[in-house]
């Protein structure tokens, strides 16, 4: 979509979402009044909502242009709520977003049942397994993912959605403008998520982002979800704003049980303490989205496959081990372990160990990273 | 009226020999010295005239000219008022010149007439060719370490000038200077509880003069490892101990008192330190810095992420070369500088990155904390490991491990072998020594070559990798290179890689 393309709505909304309010402020600026009205008014002072005249000095035709083109340079759409195109599973939300930006397709959030998987940056090897897995068969049985592109936790649920072609749309939320550069991975991810489904967020492109934002955008992505999982988190983290924002809409909190020694985990089993649905395989998960959805006709319900275990366990046969290799396998557990604690666990020479956690990874039967092992998750 | 008495000054770690040449003449009085003096040695015309005096000799009020030969030369410190004394005592007529004939001279002076010890004797006797060497009674036994029965030692002017002029005998030259002493008790490896992997580590550190990395979160024992590397190194030879002799007088630090070092050095630099004292120089007198008071020894960063950029890749040349060269513009030093480096830091600033999820910083504190890890200096470390927190009951009186002196012995072992290819150890093996003189199994062949293809392994992490699999392999005493030596080397690099990938960004 280029500028032209653009309606006034579209430009003035755009330009109004860069004026550096917060959400709540944006939502009144637009509240009773059609975007190009709000824009007019609060350039001569008179928005009810501004009544300190603080925008007055940005609403200048000069940001309308900036944005303008920021939008078109970088192939992003506006949608302002209220507004043909903006997405109605959002719209109902007394939060929503007055203003959003996206790149890709969001009528792919519609009519699918959707789920927020969340979680730390810093996960462990167990929280990216879970995260991808979750993603994979959420995706497969016909669920859109929703999630936060972070590193981490939510990186790996997108990677997993996209794992196979025939999937559900994913859907990312960024806390970020849309055309802000990540890391290259990052970027492939995004590029990758857009064809597939949509990028969404509600910073125009051109702007310069503050870090409250992503605790901000954390209500969009518990608004747009009908179950939020979290995976992995500490026992503060920016997950706890999305659980906490999900609360507040009723919508069902799950999160997957962790190792009560690690301190990824801490926050997720304090959730399952606290109430959280425990999340064992992506069964668990679908249960409780047919649930959420079952009074929601336009919504189609996910689809189970039962035949999928089977199947995977008859394609890989487990290579036969030999006696060390078997003991040193005994002695790695899902817990990441440093080299030291495997060779005194399997009470063999060094030597040996070494050699069979290089033959153990090479057939995808150890992980190891940073000198740290541990068993795949499957 | 003219006297020229031979003595040396200190350049960088090595002795020059100056000559120090006296002409008294008539004229006003007054006393020049000329011949590139640095402060110090220009001071030196109140030292010597107060220890004349009060050595109840005579100071004459002539025109008094030192020139201190060769003219080019920048002489630096105090040791050469005693020459200067004597030579002014010469050439005035109050010693008779025969009596100095063939004696080299050096000492500081007091202003009550008492000879004191300087910086560098060690070196700055070697230098100075004489008969006999009158030098400090507090420097004597290093100075007799060069110059056996040569050393002159004397306290005082006074002592001194009656032994020139025949009046009392010489004072009796110290007797320690025999062989090498035992040197101060170095802490046991017996002392470190569980811990196999990281004192596996250290044994094959010690054994291929093998860089070694540990990280690990406060409290894993990184230092306590650290100390416990030169207590399994081998004893010094006599030419390394003269080596470390001579730095460590240049540099006036822990002195042997008289006897050769036989055990290898360890500096354990604060990351406070500037880069001249990690690497040498400084600005009128160019001091060794740590990597060459190291020098044969053990240097061993702490905290390696917060010593400055700048210092830890002032670093990779003298890793390469086993020198420092300092570059003046007043002057240039070459400092020896073989050193095994010991870097220890924790995996992130919070301390808990090394556990997969256990870290509470986030990517900007990380990848500022990495940044000053270049990857260059990352691939100097042949060996990386991650440590754990020790286990408690290993803690509580688990069993002891191997003692310094059995590893001492393996280590000992590995190292004849590594003789036995002509280098002091297999870290120092050419590229094309690796190929020519060591049997690779075609296991171990094939395991390196599926690590190069699945792109964990670089080029030159390979030669890295084979050196370290060579050593290992000594260290079982095995003819040649196997799977499993392949592996374990491979295995005690893994922590490095995360570094890398960090640092890279």
């Amino acid at each position: 979509m280029t500028a032209s393309s653009l309606t006034d709505d579209q430009r003035y909304g755009a330009a109004l979402a860069a004026l550096g309010a917060a959400p709540g402020t944006l939502r009144k600026f637009l509240d009773g009044y059609g975007a190009v009205e709000a824009w007019e008014a609060i350039a001569r002072g008179r928005h009810r909502a501004d009544p300190q005249r603080r925008y007055r000095d940005k609403a200048v035709p000069a940001t309308l242009e900036k944005v303008g083109a920021a939008c078109a340079r970088s192939g992003v759409s506006v949608m302002v709520r209220g507004h043909p195109g903006y997405p109605p599973a959002l719209a109902s939300d007394r939060q929503a977003p007055a203003v959003l930006f996206s790149t890709g397709d969001v009528t792919a959030l519609e009519g699918r049942p959707r789920v927020a998987v969340v979680g730390t940056r810093s996960a462990t090897q167990y929280g990216l397994g879970m995260a991808s897995e979750l993603g994979r068969d959420l995706a497969r049985a016909g669920v859109v993912v929703v999630s936060g592109l972070a590193l981490g936790v939510d990186s790996a649920a997108h990677a997993g959605a996209l794992g196979f072609d025939g999937a559900a749309p994913t859907v990312g939320v960024l806390g970020t403008p849309l055309d802000t550069s990540a890391t290259p991975s990052q970027m492939v991810l995004r590029d990758a998520i857009a064809v597939r489904g949509a990028v969404l967020s509600e910073i125009p492109p051109g702007v310069h982002s503050a870090r409250w934002w992503f605790a901000v955008r954390n209500r969009v992505m518990a608004a747009l979800a009908h179950v939020v999982v979290v995976v992995e988190c500490h026992q503060r983290g920016g997950s706890l704003h999305t659980v906490s924002a999900a609360l507040a809409r009723g919508v069902t909190v799950m999160a997957v049980p962790g190792s009560v020694r690690s301190s990824a985990s801490a926050g997720t089993n304090r959730l399952l303490v606290e109430g959280a649905v425990p999340v064992r395989d992506v069964d668990d998960v679908l249960t409780a989205v047919e649930l959420a959805v079952v009074a929601r006709p336009e919504i189609t319900p996910p689809c189970r496959r039962r035949d999928e275990k089977a199947s995977v366990s008859s394609v890989s046969p487990r290579p036969v081990l030999g006696t060390v290799s078997g003991r040193v396998r005994q002695a790695l557990d899902h817990d990441p372990a440093t080299l030291e604690d495997v060779v005194r666990r399997s009470g063999l020479p060094l030597g040996d160990v070494a050699l069979a956690l290089e033959q153990l990874a090479e057939a995808g039967m150890a992980v190891g990273e940073q000198g740290w092992w541990s068993r795949p998750r499957r | 009226m003219l006297a020229c008495v031979p003595s040396a000054t200190l350049h960088g770690v090595d002795g020059r020999s100056v000559s120090v040449e006296v002409h008294v003449s008539s004229g006003l009085p007054g006393f020049t010295v000329v011949g590139l003096p640095d402060a110090a040695v220009r001071e030196s015309r109140d030292r010597v005239r107060a220890a004349l005096l009060s050595s109840g000799l005579s100071w004459p009020l002539r025109r008094v000219t030192v020139n201190l030969a060769p003219s080019g030369v920048r002489k630096t410190g105090a040791g050469l008022d005693l020459p200067i004394a004597i030579g002014l005592l010469v050439a005035a007529g109050a010693l008779p010149s025969d009596r100095v004939e063939g004696t080299g001279f050096v000492g500081e002076l007091g202003l009550d007439g008492s000879v004191r010890p300087v910086p560098g004797i060690v070196s700055v006797v070697a230098a100075i060719a004489a008969e006999q060497i009158v030098v400090p009674a507090g420097a004597s036994a290093e100075a007799a370490l060069v110059a056996g029965a040569r050393v002159r030692p004397v306290s005082t002017v006074a002592e001194l000038v009656g032994a020139l002029r025949g009046q009392t005998p010489w004072p009796a030259v110290p007797v320690s200077a025999a062989g090498p002493g035992p040197g101060p008790r170095q802490p046991d490896l017996s002392d470190v509880r569980g811990q196999l992997v990281a004192r596996r580590a250290l044994e094959i550190a010690a054994a291929g003069g093998h860089h070694l990395l540990l990280v690990g979160a406060p409290g894993s024992g990184k230092t306590m490892l650290a100390t416990r590397l030169p207590g399994i190194l081998p004893d010094l030879t006599r030419d390394e101990a003269l080596e470390v002799l001579r730095i460590h007088s240049a540099a006036g630090v822990g002195t042997s008192g008289g006897a050769f070092p036989s055990r290898p050095p360890f500096r354990a630099p604060h990351h406070g330190a500037t880069e001249v004292a990690i690497v040498g120089g400084g600005t009128s007198w160019l001091r060794p810095g740590e990597i060459s008071l190291s020098h044969t020894g053990v240097l061993f960063l702490d905290e390696l992420g917060e010593f400055p950029a700048t210092v830890l890749d002032a670093l990779r040349q003298p890793l390469e070369e086993h020198v420092i060269r300092v570059r003046r513009a007043r002057g240039a030093v070459d400092f020896p500088a073989r050193f095994l480096l010991v870097g220890a830091m924790n995996p992130c600033p919070c301390g808990e990155g090394g556990l997969p999820g256990a870290c509470r910083c986030n990517d900007v504190m990380r990848r500022r904390y990495l940044r000053r890890l270049s990857a260059p200096l990352l691939d100097r470390f042949d060996l990386a490991i991650a440590l754990g927190r020790p286990d408690v009951e290993d803690l509580l009186g688990g069993p002891p491990g191997d003692s310094s002196a059995v590893v001492g012995a393996r280590v000992r072992r590995a190292r004849a072998m590594a003789l036995g290819r002509g280098v002091r150890c297999n870290a120092e093996l050419p590229i094309d020594g690796i190929e020519d003189r060591t049997t690779l199994s075609a296991d171990a062949a094939a395991l390196l070559e599926r690590r190069l293809r699945s792109g964990t392994l670089s080029a030159r992490g390979l030669h890295r990798v084979r050196r370290v699999a060579l050593t290992v392999a000594d260290l079982d005493g095995a003819s040649g290179v196997d799977e499993r030596h392949v592996a374990e080397a491979l295995q005690l690099r893994a922590a490095r890689a995360a570094l890398v990938s960090e640092a890279g960004r």
